[in-house]
């Protein structure tokens, strides 16, 4: 039976009840609804939020070196302190939070398997008293561009008919929704996905208690399905690159692809993008849509 | 009786000096003071079309009128609380008040709160759908009436 590639990265609801008062472990809480986070959290966790902590308020990117150094200094991080993540949604906020650590070179990241979901059902402690930690020492390192693509790549990465992968839902790839079921459209102006990228929609990744699907599950899906190359650059990408870090994170760590970025910018992005070409409908290519073809030459 | 722009402006001034921490907890109590449905409503949740389709999270709201006074009844997900506890705060402004009160339900609630920086505006979107909503709803109830 096939085994993850990276088992350390991911530890169990288990292992975090054991560390919590471990000084050379952290728990981060990162959620879409952050008042959960105030509701009741792991005790001992700290909250770091996608929205409010880690996007730079005034350039559309992420906070820059000397932020993030403040930020993890301000919650007791330090370069050596092990951090395990976990949140609701299936830790799609926790694997966004996981792959800015990562971008900013933090060694030691762990998932805890099941998020908020797995916590409750194991029926364990929740907190919401205030959390505070002497402040730490921390040196961040540049950007790391190895698990990051921006759009000019993804065009070139598009063009060469590498792998993509389109991991929202068959609607949005389609074209026939702008915005997950149920979400309120947050401003593309086409709808679509881009040409040649495969659709797995990220659920395909889970199972209902919130646990990443078993190594020979995801190796049947991905490797004898899709006929994906662990070895061939891949691109992943959803709406804002939040459901798009949790197929990053099971292609990296949990099937041990050596080249896959997440595309931030994601559909958000590329959907309002001039000249870049998109394809409608349910086939990858793109021939069903002339846009797709016409945009990049007019 | 306060009017809904005087009990709304108690509601902000409770939100407005506290800390982002502090905002966030407020918004929890009022998440955890969200009274659940009657027997009545459980009952009608399933025959009627009351599912807020602008928000993430399941939500469920009536807008009704009890005698010419508005009465605001909500079902939000136990996974979604700054949805519950905002659903609560409107629900606290307009129940028992005029149905044409309503339409004084500023749209800048949650700025004049503190709390679109502190969810971010992305997070804001929905809420902000629903203020339209519960606005646009008890405006036709007026007319209805």
């Amino acid at each position: 039976m096939p085994a993850y590639v990276h088992p350390d990265v991911l530890v169990s609801t288990e292992w975090v009840a054991e560390h919590l008062s471990d000084p050379s472990v952290r728990i981060v809480e990162s959620d879409e609804d952050r008042a959960l986070y105030t509701q009741g959290h792991i005790p001992g966790a700290v909250e770091i939020d996608w929205a409010v902590d880690l996007q730079c308020a005034v350039v559309r990117d992420y906070i820059d070196r000397a932020a993030f150094e403040k930020l993890c200094a301000e919650r007791g991080i330090s370069n050596d302190t092990t951090v395990v993540f976990y949140g609701d949604k299936n830790n799609w906020w926790a694997c966004y939070a996981f792959w800015v650590f990562k971008l900013y070179g933090h060694k030691d990241c762990r998932i805890m398997n099941g998020g908020r979901k797995r916590w409750q059902l194991d029926g364990r402690e929740w907190s919401n008293e205030r959390v505070s930690y002497p402040a730490a020492s921390y040196t961040a390192q540049e950007q790391d561009g190895s698990i990051r693509a921006l759009r000019d790549e993804v065009l070139k990465h598009q063009k060469a008919g590498k792998q993509l992968l389109d991991v929202r839902s068959p609607e949005e790839y389609r074209g026939e929704r702008m915005h997950m079921p149920d979400y309120p459209n947050e401003g593309a102006v086409r709808g679509g996905h881009i040409p040649g990228a495969l659709n797995v929609p990220w659920p395909m990744n889970c199972n209902d208690d919130g646990t990443f699907k078993t190594a020979k599950e995801l190796e049947q899906l991905y490797i004898k399905e899709l006929k994906m190359k662990r070895r061939s650059p891949t691109i992943a990408y959803c709406r804002i690159g939040e459901r798009s870090s949790l197929t990053w994170f099971v292609l990296t760590y949990l099937l041990g692809f050596g080249n896959v970025k997440n595309y931030d910018g994601s559909w958000l992005e590329w959907g309002n993008a001039v000249r870049v070409p998109i394809a409608k409908g349910a086939e990858p290519g793109g021939g069903s849509s002339a846009s797709s073809t016409a945009t990049l030459h007019a | 009786m306060s009017s809904v722009r005087e009990r709304l402006d108690e509601l902000i001034g409770e939100f407005a000096d506290l800390d982002a921490r502090e905002k966030l907890e407020l918004l929890v109590d009022f998440a955890n003071g969200l009274a659940p449905l009657t027997a009545d409503y459980e009952a009608r949740k399933a025959i009627e079309d009351r599912r807020i389709h602008e928000c993430q999270t399941p939500v469920f709201l009536w807008v009704e009128s009890d005698g010419g006074l508005a009465r605001l009844v909500g079902e939000v997900a136990p996974e979604a609380p700054t949805v519950k506890g905002f659903v609560a705060i409107l629900a606290e402004a307009v129940n028992g008040r005029p149905l044409q009160q309503v339409a004084d339900l500023s749209d800048d609630i949650l700025d004049r709160m503190g709390l679109a920086d502190v969810l971010g505006i992305l997070r804001t979107r929905g809420l902000r759908a629903i203020v339209a909503r519960v606005k646009r709803e008890f405006a036709a109830l007026e007319k209805a009436v």
